[in-house]
C-alpha cells in the first residue's frame, strides 16, 4: 500500500457526479483501469472516514480501506471498463465488498479471483408473494413467526430436515434447481424466474473436494447464521405501478417472504480450497497483484477452470438450499392458513445472486466482448428486453432483490439500460456494514435491540442472542441511502419498499 | 463414545485469547507461553465465537493433524482443520486443544493435536455465529522468544 | 423498392426508370395487365393501351378499382399496390414449382409423393364476392378489414378456433385472458429509431415477440409438471436436524 497523508491521497479522487466519484490511476500501483464509485452524501462520508482513518499514523498492517480495495481490483490483469464500487461498498477479503469487476474472457492474461466472489458463494435472495394481506397476518403473527422457525432449520450447527445422501447431494450439484423440481419440491414456474434458471451448466461435482461435499451435506436446507435471514414482509410503498404488477403485488399491505441465504459450508469450502490452489498457480504463472488477498488464476488455466466449474457447483447447491427453503416456507404458511401454497398464491418473484462470476456479453467501447464479470456483494441487473431475463420481466427489466438488514425495510428495483452501460448491469446488493461486529458487542445491549424490534411491531425468532447485537440495524449503513443513490445514479430504479413484520434468523 | 479421560485432561486452559474489530468479520488475537499455546488458544477462540464453551464438557475426543510451508498456512490448515471438525461428521464442539506434535523448522512444518468437546447438540449449546472460513486476511503471528513474546493474529469470515 | 419488384417481375431496363414520369407510368401499367395481371376485358385493356389519350385516367381508375386497389394518396403507390399484386398473382402461378424446391431436399426419391388436393386452392381469392363475403364476416366479428382479404381471412379464423370453440362458448371465463393492461407505449424499447410511428411498429413487435415467448415458456412449464407428476416425492424428517425451540 502506498503510504501517503489523506490530503495526497483526495488528490486521486475527484466527484464525476452527484452520485460518484472517480479513482484515477496511481491511486494505487499498477492501476489498468480506473475505478468509480457511487455514494450520496451521508455514504460518501463514510466512505472517506474509512480512507482517513487508514491514513492515520501507526495503521500498518491494519484492514485495507474499500476504495484502497477497489483501486487494487483495477490493477488485475485483464480487468476491462472501471473496477466498480456500489453503495453499499465496505472493506472485504480481497475485493471490497460492494465490488464489480469484468474481465475480458478473450484476453489471456485474465483471470479469475476467488475473492472477487466471496465465501459465501451464490449468497442472494428470494422473494415470493402472497395473496394475504396485512390485516390477514396480524391476528396469527407469531405463531406464524413460529411456525417458520420450526420449519426453517437455522443458525450455528443446525442440520437440514430434507433427507438426503452421497449421491443425492452430487446430483443436486449437476442439476442445480433442476434437482429440487424432479424431487418435487418447487414449482415450475420457480425456476422460470431465477437467475440462470436456478442451474449453472458448467458445474462439475467431481472437481469439488470431498472436504466440501462433507461440509455441505448435512447443511443443506439450513438457512445459516450471520446475515441470513427469512422475513415476513409487507409491501410498504409502490414506487413504479407497472413493474410491481407485473411482478404480482398490486397494493400496499400485500405479505411477501423474503429468503437471504447461500451455500453454507459447501460454498465455504469451495472457496477456501480454490485460494489455497490459487495461491500456487500465482507463483507459477507470474501473476503479480497489489495484494496477497487477490489471489487469483489466469481463467483458462486448469486451476481458473476448475475454481468455474466448482463454484458453480456451489452456485447450484444454493439453488438447491434456497428453493428447500422455499419448499418449508410455503408448509409453514399452507399449515398456518389451512390452504394450500397455490391457493395463497405463494409464487417466487425473482431469485437473486449477490455473490457470484459469471460469463456475459456486454458492450466495451461500440463492441461486444465476453466477459467474466466477478459481483462481490452486488446484484446483477439487466435492463428490459435483456435476452437473459425471463419474458414476465422483459418490460419492466430484472427485477433486483435488496435485502435490508433485521428490522429495515427491503426494496425491490428493476434493472436500466444506463445501468447496463455504466455498471455491467449490476447494482448494490443490501446495507452493508458501518460497525464492526466486535463495536456492535460492546456497544449495543441485546435486550435494547430485541425491545426496539418488538416496539416497532416486529415479531423476532433468533438462535443467537449475540447475533441480534452485531446484526442490529445500527450496525449497519442505511439501506435506503444506499436504494436511493442507485436510483439516483440511474444504475437501477426503485420499484417497491418492503417492511418486515416477522425475522427468523441464526 | 466411552472415552475415558485424565484428569489432567479435563483440566480447563486460561483464556488468553480476545476478539478485536473488523467491519465485516472478526478478528482472533490469541498468546500464550510459546508459541504452541498461541496456536491452541487461537483454536479455542474459534470455537468459543460458536457457542458458550462452559456449556461443553469433554465426553470425547479426535485427533487431527495439519501440515504448511510456512508458519502462516500451518495455522491456516489447523484452524481449518478444527472448523471441519465441527462442521461434519463428529460435529466436535471442543473446549479444549492440545497439540501434541509441533513441528516449526523443516521443509514441512506438522501440527497433531488432540481435540476435546462433544457434539454440538442444539438445546444445550446456544448457538453463536457461524465461522464461515479462515483468511490469511492482516494475518500475524508474533514469535519472539527472546521477548517471551508469542502471539497471532487471525481474521475469520462470518 | 419498385424497382426491386419491378426487377422481379423481369421489366426490361427496370433499374434505368424515373417512375414519376406519367408516361412511364402508363407503359408500366399496360405492361403488367398484358403479361402479368390478365384481368381486364378486352374493350378495358384497349382503353389502357391507349396512352395518349385524354380519358386515360377514368379507364385506369375504373381498372384499378376493379382489381381491388384501397384508395391510396398517389401514383407511385398506386404503382407499389400494382407491383405487389402482380408479384402475388406470379407466384401465386409457380406455387407447385416453387413448393418443389422447397421440399426437394426434404424428400428422399422413392417416397410416392401425395398431391394434397384441397378445394380451397380453386377459390378465387381475388374475386369481388369471396372480398366481400370475407369482408361482411369480418364486420359481424368487429374485425376491422385489411386490404387484403386473406390477412383478414386469417385473423378471423385465429378468432374462430380460439374463442368460438364450443367449450369456450360455454365457459368464457375459462379463456378470457385475466391480465391487468400494460401502458405498452411507456415502456422502454431499449434503442430509439428516431421517429415515432417506426418505435411504435418496433414496439408492437416486441410485444409480439414477448406474447410467443410466453407461450413458449408455459409450455415449458407444462412440459415440467408433466414430468414432475412421475419422479416427484417430496419428504421430510425432523428427525434429522432440530428446528424450533
Amino acid at each position: 500500500m502506498v503510504v501517503r497523508q489523506y490530503q495526497e491521497e483526495l488528490q486521486y479522487l475527484e466527484k464525476i457526479s452527484p452520485y460518484s466519484w472517480r479513482i484515477k490511476k496511481g491511486f494505487q500501483p499498477n492501476m489498468n483501469v480506473e475505478g468509480i464509485f457511487y455514494v450520496n452524501q451521508k455514504l460518501e462520508k463514510l466512505m472517506l472516514d474509512e480512507l482517513r482513518n487508514a491514513c492515520r499514523p501507526g495503521m500498518v498492517g491494519g484492514f485495507l480501506p474499500g476504495v484502497k480495495q477497489i483501486a487494487n481490483v483495477a490493477a488485475l490483469p485483464g480487468i476491462v471498463g472501471r473496477s466498480v464500487g456500489l453503495p453499499d461498498v465496505h472493506s472485504g477479503y480481497g475485493f471490497a465488498i460492494g465490488n464489480m469487476a469484468a474481465f475480458d474472457v478473450n484476453n489471456p492474461e485474465s483471470i479469475v479471483s476467488p475473492g472477487g466472489v466471496g465465501f459465501d458463494i451464490n449468497c442472494g435472495v428470494r422473494l415470493l408473494r402472497t395473496n394475504l394481506f396485512e390485516q390477514d397476518v396480524m391476528p396469527v403473527k407469531e405463531h406464524l413467526a413460529q411456525s417458520l422457525f420450526d420449519h426453517i432449520p437455522v443458525g450455528v450447527g443446525s442440520k437440514g430436515i430434507i433427507p438426503m445422501n452421497a449421491k443425492d447431494l452430487e446430483e443436486a450439484l449437476e442439476m442445480g434447481m433442476d434437482w429440487s423440481l424432479r424431487e418435487g419440491y418447487i414449482w415450475a414456474e420457480d425456476k422460470e424466474h431465477c437467475e440462470e434458471y436456478g442451474r449453472m451448466l458448467n458445474a462439475d461435482p467431481a472437481k469439488v473436494s470431498m472436504r466440501a461435499k462433507k461440509r455441505g451435506l448435512p447443511q443443506l436446507g439450513t438457512l445459516g447464521a450471520g446475515n441470513h435471514y427469512a422475513e415476513i414482509q409487507v409491501v410498504d410503498e409502490i414506487f413504479d405501478k407497472w413493474s410491481a404488477c407485473k411482478m404480482g403485488i398490486e397494493e400496499k399491505g400485500q405479505i411477501c417472504v423474503m429468503i437471504h441465504s447461500g451455500s453454507r459450508g459447501f460454498g465455504h469450502q469451495v472457496a477456501t480450497d480454490a485460494l489455497v490452489q490459487m495461491e500456487k498457480a500465482m507463483k507459477r504463472d507470474n501473476i503479480e497483484t497489489n495484494d496477497r488477498q487477490l489471489a487469483c488464476a489466469r481463467i483458462n488455466s486448469a486451476e481458473g477452470q476448475d475454481y468455474l466449474k466448482s463454484m458453480a457447483a456451489a452456485a447450484n447447491f444454493a439453488w438447491v438450499n434456497r428453493s428447500s427453503m422455499t419448499f418449508l416456507s410455503r408448509q409453514a404458511f399452507a399449515k398456518q392458513f389451512h390452504m394450500t401454497p397455490d391457493d395463497l398464491d405463494m409464487h417466487v418473484i425473482y431469485d437473486v445472486s449477490h455473490n457470484i462470476a459469471k460469463v456475459e456479453e456486454h458492450i466495451v467501447d461500440g463492441k461486444p466482448k465476453t466477459l467474466l464479470v466477478h459481483r462481490k456483494g452486488s446484484t446483477r441487473a439487466f435492463p428490459p428486453h435483456h435476452p437473459l431475463i425471463p419474458v414476465d420481466y422483459q418490460v419492466t427489466g430484472q427485477p433486483v432483490l435488496i435485502g435490508g438488514t433485521m428490522g429495515t425495510c427491503s426494496y425491490v428495483l428493476t434493472g436500466t439500460e444506463q445501468g447496463m452501460l455504466e455498471t455491467f448491469g449490476s447494482t448494490c446488493h443490501g446495507a452493508g456494514r458501518a460497525l464492526s461486529r466486535a463495536k456492535s458487542r460492546r456497544n449495543l445491549d441485546y435486550t435494547d435491540v430485541l425491545r426496539k424490534l418488538e416496539y416497532m411491531g416486529i415479531s423476532i425468532r433468533v438462535a443467537s442472542p449475540k447475533l441480534v447485537m452485531e446484526e442490529a440495524p445500527e450496525s449497519y449503513k442505511n439501506v435506503t441511502d444506499v436504494v436511493d443513490t442507485c436510483h439516483a445514479a440511474g444504475i437501477s430504479k426503485k420499484c417497491i419498499k418492503l417492511r418486515p413484520i416477522a425475522v427468523i434468523k441464526g | 463414545m466411552a472415552d475415558e479421560f485424565t484428569e489432567e485432561e479435563l483440566v480447563l486452559p486460561q483464556c488468553k485469547y480476545e476478539y478485536l474489530d473488523h467491519t465485516a468479520d472478526v478478528q482472533l488475537h490469541a498468546w500464550g507461553d510459546s508459541l504452541k499455546e498461541a496456536f491452541e488458544q487461537c483454536g479455542i477462540a474459534m470455537y468459543g465465537y460458536m457457542t458458550e464453551l462452559d456449556t461443553v464438557e469433554i465426553k470425547q475426543c479426535s485427533d487431527i493433524e495439519a501440515t504448511g510451508h510456512d508458519l502462516e498456512s500451518l495455522l491456516f490448515h489447523f484452524l481449518d482443520e478444527l472448523l471441519f471438525l465441527f462442521s461434519c461428521e463428529p460435529f466436535l464442539i471442543c473446549s479444549k486443544v492440545t497439540i501434541t506434535e509441533f513441528v516449526t523448522e523443516g521443509e514441512e512444518l506438522r501440527i497433531k493435536c488432540k481435540c476435546y468437546g462433544e457434539e454440538f447438540t442444539l438445546g444445550k449449546h446456544p448457538q453463536g455465529t457461524e465461522v464461515k472460513a479462515i483468511t490469511y486476511s492482516a494475518m500475524q503471528i508474533v514469535n519472539e522468544p527472546e521477548k517471551n513474546r508469542f502471539e497471532v493474529f487471525v481474521i475469520i469470515d462470518i | 423498392m419498385s424497382k426491386r419488384l419491378l426487377n422481379a417481375l423481369e421489366y426490361p431496363q427496370a433499374d434505368s426508370l424515373n417512375l414519376n414520369d406519367p408516361l412511364t407510368f402508363k407503359k408500366i401499367v399496360v405492361w403488367l395487365e398484358s403479361n402479368k395481371i390478365k384481368n381486364a376485358p378486352a374493350n378495358t385493356f384497349n382503353a389502357l393501351k391507349n396512352i395518349n389519350s385524354r380519358e386515360w385516367d377514368i379507364v385506369y381508375d375504373k381498372y384499378k378499382d376493379s382489381l381491388g386497389c384501397p384508395a391510396l394518396g398517389s401514383r407511385v403507390e398506386e404503382l407499389q399496390w400494382l407491383l405487389g399484386h402482380a408479384v402475388q398473382i406470379t407466384s401465386s402461378l409457380n406455387r407447385n414449382l416453387y413448393l418443389k424446391y422447397a421440399t426437394e431436399n426434404m424428400e428422399t426419391s422413392n417416397v410416392p409423393v401425395i398431391v394434397a388436393e384441397n378445394p380451397l386452392d380453386k377459390l378465387n381469392f381475388r374475386s369481388k364476392e369471396f372480398t366481400d363475403g370475407i369482408n361482411d364476416l369480418a364486420k359481424i366479428l368487429k374485425i376491422v378489414p385489411h386490404p387484403d382479404p386473406l390477412v383478414t381471412l386469417r385473423a378471423v379464423r385465429k378468432l374462430i378456433t380460439k374463442r368460438m370453440a364450443p367449450d369456450c362458448v360455454e365457459n368464457p371465463q375459462k379463456y378470457i385472458v385475466n391480465g391487468t393492461p400494460y401502458p405498452i407505449q411507456e415502456a422502454p424499447l431499449g434503442f430509439d429509431l428516431h421517429d415515432p410511428v417506426l418505435n411504435n411498429a418496433a414496439n408492437i413487435l416486441r410485444m409480439l415477440y414477448i406474447h410467443d415467448l410466453r407461450e413458449l415458456q408455459t409450455k415449458a412449464n407444462e412440459l415440467i409438471v408433466a414430468a414432475q407428476s412421475v419422479t416427484a416425492n417430496p419428504k421430510t424428517d425432523t428427525k434429522l436436524g432440530k428446528v424450533g425451540f
